[in-house]
């Protein structure tokens, strides 16, 4: 548990050292999804909803980088950062 | 006529395969395509003789599409038709989105009954209780089902039977319907995922794929785009099957492991090496497995479609195995062809029993369907001396290349005119 909003979590990846935190995943997915000519926003909450990688695309990788987290370590990224703007602490 | 020849008991499999693009999806979305009378293009198809099929239909009915490796381009803007004809549907299941898509897009469609796999009885009831509750008049007479419907209207729809058929087909019917459609009890398979994601990237406004409660606001249009289709899982779990049944070492490429997690489940609960690493999947074999039960049921279920094949693995796991086929009540059909070739196994209404480990024997059978075909394979890998499949237009509807496919693995399969 983080007792502070401002705390970024940095999550390992499986295979190699390189570390992700949720705003790069959410970031490069975005991307990914955009270039691609889908609507980002409804693919990343139909994944978030449902657990399906198949709302996401195979593009730069992105659907593999999104399950590097889990789904609830997505959300929970959400909802505090959510929080923290509502609070004025952004 | 032609036949697989395979000889058996040939070693592990061994080495790496790629997985083609979804059957599964692809039969949905291209149909979805009219929808639409942009251009639109579809990535990682895979080859196979339902995509061909249906391509054709659509190009009866006025529809340009161009096929060439892999990607196929639709422009439906000179849609003349709604009429398929029997000799080309016959041919595939999938026929029946023909029904959804063309009731969306022209207000009315005539699609003969569709053909595909003999599984038993797969009634269409619920794809038309959708579009009835929609709006559309549903008539079914001299073979033909009839849909009228001028102007679709969003509904409420209840779903009596979990259906991936009759869920995508009123998500293709409800995308340009005047107002709001909800699918409740809706089935959640990746394809029916992929569809939406298609049709959301044309412009459509679904909510909620891949849960039991689907959103359709209606749109009055749809644009173009280019879409890739997902891996299909069922191809993927037919060679993770294969490579653990005869003890092998395969790694799948261009995988999503999440849409095997069952297969996943089941084959490390009979003792087989399964590693999963981001879209890559690594099968180990264990010789004998251990006999487990198996109960197939809709997604996220153990899929029905690896049930025949599954059983296979389990003629080679020491003791008694279960399987209940919760999906389809007619597909046991494979059965006596296995029995043929030494298996013992023991149905009773939706159940199984399959002891084991028995050393197959090579035998001529016929390919009852297409899942039922790719089981032979396997069988035949294990078989002792050769196994004969006839009937393996079923086997290409659905894999593509899979005689190559086999080979690079280390199998001796060929195909003959016989």
């Amino acid at each position: 548990m983080h007792d502070s909003f401002d705390q970024t979590v940095k999550f390992k990846l499986r295979e190699d050292d390189e570390v992700f935190s949720a705003a790069d995943v959410f970031k490069l997915v975005h991307e990914a999804l955009k270039e691609k000519g889908y609507n980002a926003i409804n693919q990343i909450v139909g994944y978030l909803l449902s657990g399906d990688p198949a709302y996401i695309t195979s593009h730069k990788n992105a659907r593999v980088l999104i399950r590097r987290l889990e789904r609830d370590e997505l959300l929970e990224e959400l909802v505090k950062s959510y929080l923290e703007r509502l609070s004025g602490g952004g | 006529m032609r036949k697989l020849h395979i000889n058996g008991n040939n070693g592990p499999l061994n080495g790496k395969v790629k997985i083609s693009g979804a059957k599964n999806a692809a039969v949905a979305i291209i149909p979805a395509a009219i929808l639409s009378s942009a251009p639109v293009r579809i990535d990682n198809l895979p080859d196979i003789q339902d995509i061909h099929i249906l391509t054709e239909i659509l190009r009866s009915l006025g529809v340009e599409a161009s096929w060439h490796n892999g990607t196929l381009d639709i422009d439906a803007g000179g849609l003349s038709g709604w009429h398929a004809t029997y000799e080309l549907v016959k041919k595939l299941r999938a026929s029946y989105y023909l029904l959804g898509a063309l009731a969306g897009r022209c207000g009315k469609a005539v699609v003969p009954a569709p053909g595909g796999c003999d599984l038993g009885p797969r009634p269409i009831d619920q794809h038309i209780k959708g579009l009835t509750a929609l709006g559309a008049r549903v008539e079914v007479e001299h073979g033909l089902i009839k849909v009228e419907a001028p102007r679709l209207t969003g509904a409420d729809i209840y779903l009596d039977v979990v259906s991936v058929g009759a869920t995508i087909n009123i998500m293709l019917a409800a995308v340009r319907a005047r107002g709001r459609t909800v699918i409740e009890n809706a089935a959640k398979e990746p394809e029916i995922v992929d569809t939406a994601n298609f049709l959301n990237a044309m412009g459509a406004n679904i909510r909620g794929a891949g849960t039991d409660v689907i959103k359709i606001t209606g749109v009055e249009e749809l644009g173009g785009m280019t879409h890739t289709v997902i891996p299909d899982r069922i191809e993927a779990g037919t060679y993770m099957i294969a490579a653990a049944a005869t003890g092998g070492d395969v790694l799948l490429c261009d995988v999503i492991p999440k849409h095997l997690d069952p297969v996943i489940a089941k084959l490390r609960e009979m003792g087989i090496t399964v590693e999963v690493a981001d879209d890559q999947i690594r099968v180990v074999g264990q010789c004998p497995p251990q006999a487990v039960d198996v109960k197939t049921f809709p997604y996220p279920g153990f899929p029905t479609d690896l049930q025949s094949l599954i059983m296979v693995l389990l003629t080679k796991a020491r003791g008694c195995s279960i399987i209940t086929e919760n999906v389809f009540e007619g597909r046991f059909r494979h059965v006596d062809e296995l029995k043929r070739m030494g298996a013992r196994i023991k149905v009773e209404g939706r159940t199984a029993l399959v002891e084991g480990p028995v050393q197959l024997t090579g035998a001529p059978v016929a390919a009852t369907d297409l899942r039922a075909g790719a089981s032979f394979i396997v069988a035949g890998l294990l078989a002792e001396g050769e196994t004969e499949i006839s009937q393996v237009e079923h086997i290409h509807r659905g894999y593509e290349k899979i005689c190559e496919k086999f080979k690079v693995l280390g199998a001796d399969i060929r195909e003959i005119e016989g």
